[in-house]
């Protein structure tokens, strides 16, 4: 089967005041379909340089890069993408931003206000639809950015660092969401993080990057079964994944 | 909260302390006539001078509507180029360097006396801010929401309207607020160097007089037509963008 996402031998150097900056080299990463994948590394190692790639906001310097077994040469409109932050338009409501997605691609409003109304729902968001964003906490908004990157139906989803601004028990339950999400709309994933746990506790397979020039360490297997609870994080298998990532993390160099 | 004692308060205590140095310091109505004089002295010819006040006002709203749109027009230019930013910016900055007043009297010629040239004046003065205002507001877009429009593969259509324009509003409405007062002093301008109407006009004849009741008299009027005018961008601000921190009025002083 061909792979969802293939990157071979991607490469990506930006000018710089003194030369280049080689931000990515020799990146081999093939992303099977439905399989959720993380991406963790020390700051500045390229892993936001890595999703834009995949999802054609920028060209890569070398190498190739496939979606569903074509090049990438642009946005997509089988990728969804959620930001670090979660970039809502301040003058949309909850359902506006969302159904931004819908308006831009001109796809059939009417057909999809159902499909909006059950995203805001599945994220937990019922009675907000006609809220504006400053009137949501930063996990509301996130998850608004969440329904918006799902509401086309993308078979890929590209996070860069969702929950990165959330406090910790948000965000653990920002991660049990997600899954469940995952688990019900089976899109391949792509997910960028800073955090251990979180990488080890949603993904199947777990990429370690080192900094400058990125490159991939080492891919981590995670195996426990879907879906998994809060407990999952006492089982022996998930201690070893995080023991593993964090000597990677620590070989690499920089605090996490 | 009454939003309108803050305003009226300073001008009763303006009022006042202007009436209290008049009379302690028993200054001569020819330098500064007490605020009773002018009182008086607009309600006696309140015919005459209505009649002043509304060519100023129309020559005012016609300048300031010529310069939203002329205003907006040219700061699209602008933001669509490079090249016709680069080409027309510096004549912009340029044109704003010599006085206007200098320049009305050549505009008298070739426009005439009219109400036209009055309007052209107002104009010319007002709308420079509301350019330099549209411009930065139609660039105040941050990196992660053009790449997040971008990744709907946008038309620059669509990301005019449903991005640039929309972001742009709260600065575009501190232009106009700006570019009001301007129209004001542009039609007074214009008034002076060639007319026989108009609170420009009266103002001049009321100098050449040493009339000091009557030059104060038109001095109000013409705050009265600066405020009711700005009053009225205020209350399109609050209906055009309800969901700005300007309007939502949740500034640092309301959290102390
Ligand atoms: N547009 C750009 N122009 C020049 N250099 C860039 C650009 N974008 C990224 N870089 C450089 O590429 C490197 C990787 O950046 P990137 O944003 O991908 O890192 P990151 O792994 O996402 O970091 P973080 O975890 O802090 O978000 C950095 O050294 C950065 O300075
Ligand atoms: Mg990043």
């Amino acid at each position: 089967m061909v792979a969802d996402i293939h990157l071979g031998n991607v490469s990506k150097t930006f000018p710089a005041k003194a030369g280049k900056v080689e931000a990515l080299g020799g990146i081999e990463l093939d992303v099977a379909r439905h399989e959720f994948v993380s991406v963790l590394g020390p700051s500045g190692c390229g892993k936001s340089t890595l999703l834009r790639i995949v999802a054609g906001l920028i060209p890569p310097s070398g190498g190739e890069v496939l979606v569903h077994g074509q090049p990438v040469d642009g946005p997509s409109s089988k990728v969804g993408i959620v930001f670090q932050s979660p970039v809502l338009l301040p003058w949309r409501t909850v359902l506006q931003n969302i159904e931004l997605q819908v308006e831009v691609r001109k796809l059939d409003r009417a057909a999809f206000r159902d499909k909006a109304h059950k995203l805001i729902s599945l994220v937990g968001l019922e009675g907000f639809a006609d809220s504006y964003p400053y009137q949501l906490s930063g996990g509301m908004q996130q998850r608004v950015s969440l329904c918006r990157a799902l509401i086309h139906d993308p078979s890929l989803l590209l996070m860069d660092e969702p929950f990165g601004a959330l406090d910790a028990l948000t965000r653990e339950q920002m991660g049990l969401e997600l899954q469940r999400v995952w688990l019900e709309t089976k899109k391949t994933v792509l997910f960028i993080t800073h955090s251990i746990a979180e990488a080890v506790f949603l993904s199947d397979r777990i990429v370690v990057m080192s900094a400058r020039p990125g490159r991939i360490q080492e891919i981590v297997t995670v195996d426990i079964p879907r879906p998994r609870t809060l407990d999952a994080m006492k089982d022996p298998r998930f201690h070893q994944a995080v023991d593993r990532a964090r000597k990677l993390m620590n070989a690499a160099g920089l605090p996490e | 909260m009454r939003s309108w004692i803050y305003p009226v308060g300073t001008v009763v205590i303006l009022v006042v302390l202007w009436d209290v140095l008049v009379n302690a310091f028993s200054i001569p109505q020819y330098l500064i006539p007490a605020p009773e004089t002018v009182v008086r002295h607009l309600i006696a010819n309140w015919k005459f001078l209505l009649g002043h006040t509304w060519v100023t006002t129309y020559e005012t709203a016609g300048g300031f509507l010529l310069s939203i749109v002329g205003g907006v027009l040219l700061a699209m230019a602008i933001v669509s180029s490079r090249a016709v930013d680069q080409a027309i910016m510096p004549l912009l900055i340029l044109s704003q360097t010599f006085p206007k007043v200098a320049v009305a009297p050549l505009l008298i010629i070739w426009f005439g006396m009219g109400v036209q040239t009055k309007i052209f004046v107002a104009f010319l003065i007002a709308f420079f801010p509301v350019v330099i205002a549209t411009v930065a507001g139609m660039r105040a877009v941050e990196t992660e929401t053009m790449e997040l429009i971008r990744s709907m593969r946008a038309t620059r259509m669509q990301i005019f309207w449903k991005i640039r324009l929309p972001a742009a509003l709260p600065h575009f409405f501190s232009g106009l607020k700006v570019a009001v007062a301007f129209a004001v002093v542009g039609a007074v301008v214009g008034e002076w160097v060639g007319s026989e109407k108009g609170l420009g006009y009266l103002l001049l004849w009321a100098n050449a007089n040493l009339d000091t009741p009557m030059m104060f008299s038109v001095l109000v009027l013409l705050m009265v037509i600066g405020m009711i005018l700005y009053y009225a961008v205020v209350w399109l601000e609050r209906i055009a963008i309800p969901w700005h921190i300007s309007v939502r009025g949740e500034g640092p002083q309301a959290t102390i």
